[in-house]
C-alpha cells in the first residue's frame, strides 16, 4: 500500500500553507509504511481544523465531539484492541475542553496515539486564545492579552504519567512520519505533540519562528529519563524534536483487564448468557 | 388480607440497610410475600436510616404511612415515626436513654448492651440479637434465619452472628398476635430495581457498561463490576459522565453492546454525548434513576420528573425510545427490549427508573430467561473483494434503518462524523443531502411505535376513577386497588414513541381521569395533551421527595 491510495479522494480544505497538510502526510506515510490494512486503522477525531483529518485517511473515521477524541477512541479500542487506533485533535479540543480526559489517558496508559496539532489558537472559530498561546497575546476574545499561563503539554504529559511523549513539527514532515510510526508502535499511550502553524491566525508562530528554534534529539540523548525530559518540556526559546520520554515496561489498560485476556471484546459476541447462578441469591 | 408493617430503624452505618434485604429473605423462606422500602439521607454516619418491610400474607407492592412493629436502635425515632397506642416498639429502652413511661404504645425493652455484655458479644451484632427476637415474636422458624445469615454473611462473621442470633431467640417469650396463611414462594425472587435492571443487562448481553457514580443509579455500576470478569464485561468508572457516555458510544460504534447509567444531574452532562449517539447512529441505552431537584437536588430520595427532560434532551430533532417501566419485572424486560431497539434501530434509547424502584425491595415470580432475545439489527458482514472501497454505512436499509459496519469489517470502511453527512458519512452541508438523511431518520418512527409496550388499563373497566400513570407508580395503586375497587388505572410503560391513537381512544373510553405522578407540573398529562389534545384536569401530584404512600391514595379516593 502506498501512502497516496490512503487519500479518500476529497480534497482538503484547510488554508494553503496551513501546517496540517504535513501532518496528513505524515500519518498517510506512516500508516503505508507499517503496511498496516486500512481496515483496522481507526482514526478519531475531536472538532476543529485539526479534527477533519478523519475525512481524508482512506480507513475508519469517527469525528467526535469537540474535546472528546479521548473517550471515543478509549472505547473504540476497549471493544476491539486488535484495531490501530490513531486520535487527533487540536490544542484547544485536546487540552482544553478535553483536558480532563487527556490526564486520564494518559494515567490508564491505554494503547493510543494521540496527534494533537497545536497551532496555539482556535482555527476553526477564527482565531481565539488556546491555552497554549503563551500570557498576552491579543486575540477577538481576549483584547486585553491572555492573562494566564498557558498549559505546558509536554510536562503535564510527564506528570501525568505518559509512557510515550514526543514533540514532532510539520515543518519536518519526515521526521514527524518517523515518530507517528514509533508512536503507533508503542504499546501505551502517546502523545505526539505537534507544532503546527497557522497561516491564518497563530501569526506568532510561524514557520519562520519555529525553523530558527527547533532542534533535533540526538541518539545520545536518554529519552528513559524523567528527569531530562522535564528539562526539555520547560526550555525556553527552544523547541527540542523527537521523543521526549518514553517508558517501555509499564502494561496497557488493555493488557491488565481481566476480560480481555483471550479474546477482543468484540471476538466474543455479544449473546444471550445464563444468569440463573445469580438469580438463586434472591430466592 | 394480613398486613405487617415492620420498621427496622438506626444511625447510617448501623447495617440498616442490609439487615432489611437480610431479614426480607428470612421472611419469605417462611412463607410470606415482602416488600421493602429504605429511607436515608446522604450520610454515612449519623442521621436517620429507616427499613420498613411490609409482610402480607398475598402480594404487597408498596410502602404504607403506618408502622405495626418498629424495631429501633435510635432516639429520633421518637422524633420522626408516628408512634401510637396499636404500635409494637422494641428498643434497648435505656441505652437510647428514652423514658418509656412517656411512649404511648406497646412496648419491648431489651437491655440488648448488657446482654451481649453478659454473653461476651461485641455491640456490632446489637441488631443480629434484636433481628433474632423479631424472628421469634414472628414465629420464624431459626433454621431458615441461620441459613440465611451463613449465605449472606462472610464466613468470619458466622460464629459471632450466629451466638446473637440465639440468644435473640432463646430471650424471645411472646409471640406477636398474628394469624397468616405462609405459602410456597421458591419460585419468586425478591431484588432491587437496580438489581433486576444490571441482572438484564447482563443477561441480554451488555459487554460495555461505562459511567461515573450518582445515586440511585450507581449500584446498577456496583453490581456489574462485581460480575464483570465472571460474564465478560467490561465496566469502567470514567472520570466523569461526558467520559462514561462517548466511551460507551466509542464501544458501541466499534461493536460491543454498550450501556450507560447514571441520575438525572449525570445524565445533564451526557445529553452532549446523546447527541452524538443520534447523528451516528450508534445504538445505546441510557440507564436513568430518577431523583429529586436540578443539580445536586436530594440524592437519596424519591421523584419523576426527568420525564420531559429525557424526551427533549439535545438539541436539534431525533428519533428516541423512552422506556418507564413500572416495577421490577417490566423493568427486567424493558431493558433487554430496550437493548433490542436501540441496536435494531440504532438508535438511543431509554429506561428510566427512580430512587423507589431502584432500591426498594419487590417480589415477583423468578424472571422468565427465555423470553429473552438479541437483535442487533443489519450488521454488514464483509466484502474480501473491495477492501478499499467506501461502504454506504448511511443508507438506507429498511424503513429508514441503514446497516452498521464495525471498524475490522473488510469493505466496510465509511466515516462516522458527528456533522451531518452523506451516506458514505462524509460530512456534508448540502440541502438535498441533509433533508434526506433527516427523513430517513425519521422514517424509523412508524414501525418504532409499534415495537414498543402500549398503554395498559389495570382493574374494573367500568370505575369511577381512572388514575393516570407512568414508571412506579403502577406499584403504588396496585396495592391501593386491594382496598378500594372504585378506581381503576393506565399504565405508561413507555411513553415514546407510542401508539397515540390507540392511546387517546384508552383514555376516552374511561369515566374521570385523574393524572398521579411524583412531580410538580404533571409530565405525563403534558405529554398527553401535546399528542392527544386530552387535558387531564384533576391531578394528584406529590413532590417531597417521598413515593406515594398507600393510605394517601385512599385518603384522595375519600376512605
Ligand atoms: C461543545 C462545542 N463548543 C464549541 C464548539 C466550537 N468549536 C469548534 S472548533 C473549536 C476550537 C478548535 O480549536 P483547536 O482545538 O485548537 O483546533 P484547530 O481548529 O485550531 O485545529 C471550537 C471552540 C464546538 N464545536 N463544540
Ligand atoms: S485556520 Fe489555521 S489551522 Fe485552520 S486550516 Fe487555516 S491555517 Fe490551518
Amino acid at each position: 500500500m502506498k501512502a497516496h491510495e490512503l487519500n479518500t479522494g476529497k480534497t482538503p480544505v484547510w488554508c494553503p500553507g496551513c501546517g496540517n497538510y504535513a501532518i496528513w502526510n505524515a500519518l498517510k506515510g506512516a500508516i503505508a509504511d507499517l503496511n498496516l490494512n486500512p481496515w483496522e486503522v481507526v482514526t478519531v477525531s475531536g472538532i476543529g481544523c485539526s479534527g477533519k483529518m478523519v475525512n481524508h485517511i482512506r480507513c475508519y473515521g469517527f469525528h467526535s465531539l469537540h474535546g472528546r477524541v479521548l473517550p471515543v477512541a478509549t472505547g473504540v479500542k476497549l471493544a476491539n484492541h486488535k484495531l490501530t487506533v490513531i486520535a487527533n485533535g487540536g490544542d484547544g479540543d485536546g487540552y482544553g475542553m478535553g483536558m480532563g480526559h487527556f490526564v486520564h489517558a494518559m494515567r490508564r496508559n491505554i494503547d493510543l496515539t494521540y496527534i494533537v496539532h497545536d497551532n496555539r489558537t482556535y482555527g476553526l472559530t477564527t482565531g481565539q486564545a488556546s491555552p497554549t498561546a503563551k500570557r498576552g497575546t491579543v486575540t477577538k476574545s481576549t483584547p486585553e492579552g491572555v492573562f494566564e499561563e498557558p498549559v505546558n503539554p509536554i510536562a503535564f504529559a510527564l506528570s501525568a504519567g505518559a509512557t510515550f511523549i514526543a514533540r514532532g513539527y510539520s515543518g519536518e514532515s519526515e521526521h514527524l512520519k518517523e515518530l507517528i510510526k514509533k508512536a503507533i508502535n508503542h504499546k501505551g499511550f502517546a502523545l505526539i505533540d505537534v507544532l503546527q502553524p497557522c497561516v491564518s491566525f497563530a501569526r506568532d508562530y510561524s514557520y519562520d519562528y519555529y525553523d530558527s528554534r527547533i532542534y533535533f534529539l540526538d541518539e545520545n540523548y536518554n529519552s528513559n529519563n524523567k528527569e531530562s525530559a522535564f528539562k526539555l518540556a520547560f526550555e525556553k526559546d527552544k523547541y527540542a524534536l523527537g521523543i521526549i520520554y518514553e517508558d517501555k515496561s509499564k502494561p496497557t489498560y488493555e493488557e491488565q483487564h481481566g476480560v480481555l485476556k483471550e479474546k477482543t471484546l468484540c471476538e466474543q459476541g455479544v449473546k444471550l448468557k445464563d444468569i440463573s447462578p445469580l438469580l438463586k441469591l434472591y430466592k | 388480607m394480613n398486613l405487617i408493617s415492620l420498621k427496622i430503624a438506626a444511625p447510617a452505618g448501623f447495617g440498616v440497610m442490609s439487615m432489611g434485604p437480610m431479614f426480607a429473605k428470612v421472611l419469605k423462606r417462611s412463607g410470606f410475600y415482602v416488600m421493602g422500602y429504605p429511607e436515608y439521607p446522604s450520610l454515612i454516619r449519623g442521621g436517620y436510616n429507616s427499613y420498613q418491610l411490609l409482610i402480607s400474607d398475598e402480594p404487597v407492592y408498596n410502602p404504607y404511612i403506618k408502622t405495626d412493629i418498629l424495631l429501633t436502635f435510635t432516639k429520633l425515632s421518637f422524633e420522626k415515626e408516628k408512634i401510637e397506642e396499636n404500635v409494637t416498639v422494641i428498643a434497648d429502652f435505656e441505652k437510647l436513654k428514652v423514658d418509656k413511661e412517656k411512649i404511648n404504645a406497646k412496648i419491648i425493652d431489651i437491655p440488648l448492651s448488657k446482654i451481649l455484655k453478659e454473653n461476651n458479644l461485641k455491640d456490632i451484632v446489637k441488631n443480629t440479637l434484636a433481628l433474632g427476637y423479631v424472628a421469634k415474636l414472628l414465629k420464624i422458624d431459626y433454621k431458615i434465619f441461620e441459613d440465611v445469615i451463613k449465605e449472606t454473611m462472610p464466613e468470619k462473621h458466622h460464629e459471632i452472628n450466629l451466638s446473637a442470633l440465639k440468644i435473640g431467640y432463646d430471650i424471645c417469650k411472646n409471640t406477636f398476635n398474628f394469624n397468616f396463611e405462609k405459602k410456597d414462594y421458591q419460585n419468586h425472587i425478591i431484588v432491587t430495581g437496580n438489581e433486576s435492571t444490571a441482572l438484564s443487562a447482563i443477561a441480554s448481553g451488555v459487554n460495555f457498561y461505562s459511567t461515573y457514580p450518582m445515586t440511585p443509579a450507581s449500584t446498577v455500576l456496583h453490581f456489574l463490576a462485581k460480575y464483570a470478569k465472571d460474564y465478560g464485561i467490561i465496566v469502567k468508572h470514567t472520570e466523569d459522565e461526558i467520559a462514561g457516555v462517548t466511551m460507551a458510544i466509542g464501544a458501541a460504534y466499534a461493536g460491543a453492546r454498550a450501556m450507560t447509567g447514571t441520575s438525572g444531574g449525570g445524565f445533564s452532562l451526557m445529553v452532549e454525548g446523546l447527541g452524538l449517539a443520534a447523528i451516528t447512529e450508534t445504538p445505546i441505552l441510557f440507564f436513568i434513576s430518577q431523583r429529586p431537584g436540578p443539580a445536586t437536588g436530594m440524592p437519596t430520595w424519591q421523584e419523576q420528573a426527568d420525564l420531559k427532560f429525557v424526551l427533549n434532551a439535545s438539541q436539534d430533532e431525533f428519533v428516541r425510545a423512552v422506556f418507564t417501566p413500572g416495577d421490577i419485572t417490566e423493568l427486567f424486560y424493558a431493558v433487554n427490549e430496550a437493548l433490542n431497539i436501540a441496536e435494531k434501530y440504532q438508535i438511543p434509547t431509554f429506561v428510566l427508573s427512580d430512587k423507589y424502584l431502584s432500591e426498594s425491595l419487590f417480589m415477583d415470580t423468578e424472571f422468565n430467561l427465555n423470553a429473552l432475545k438479541i437483535d442487533r439489527g443489519y450488521v454488514f458482514e464483509g466484502d474480501k473483494d473491495k477492501p478499499l472501497e467506501f461502504f454506504p454505512r448511511y443508507k438506507e436499509v429498511k424503513d429508514g434503518i441503514p446497516q452498521r459496519a464495525f471498524p475490522g469489517t473488510i469493505g466496510g470502511i465509511h466515516k462516522t462524523p458527528s456533522n451531518e453527512h452523506d451516506e458514505y458519512g462524509f460530512v456534508s452541508d448540502d440541502a438535498k443531502v441533509r433533508k434526506l438523511m433527516q427523513d430517513r431518520r425519521f422514517k424509523k418512527l412508524n414501525s418504532l411505535a409499534n415495537d414498543m409496550p402500549q398503554p395498559k388499563l389495570y382493574g374494573d373497566q367500568t370505575a369511577e376513577t381512572t388514575f393516570v400513570c407512568w414508571g412506579s407508580t403502577k406499584t403504588v395503586l396496585l396495592e391501593a386497588m386491594k382496598y378500594n375497587k372504585d378506581f381503576n388505572f393506565i399504565h405508561f410503560p413507555a411513553i415514546y414513541p407510542i401508539n397515540w391513537d390507540e392511546t387517546k381512544a384508552l383514555l376516552q373510553s374511561a369515566n374521570k381521569l385523574v393524572l398521579i405522578e411524583n412531580n410538580f407540573l404533571g409530565q405525563l398529562g403534558q405529554v398527553i395533551a401535546e399528542n392527544t389534545g386530552i387535558i387531564i384536569e384533576d391531578k394528584f401530584l406529590k413532590y417531597d421527595g417521598r413515593p406515594f404512600f398507600t393510605e394517601e391514595i385512599l385518603e384522595y379516593l375519600g376512605e
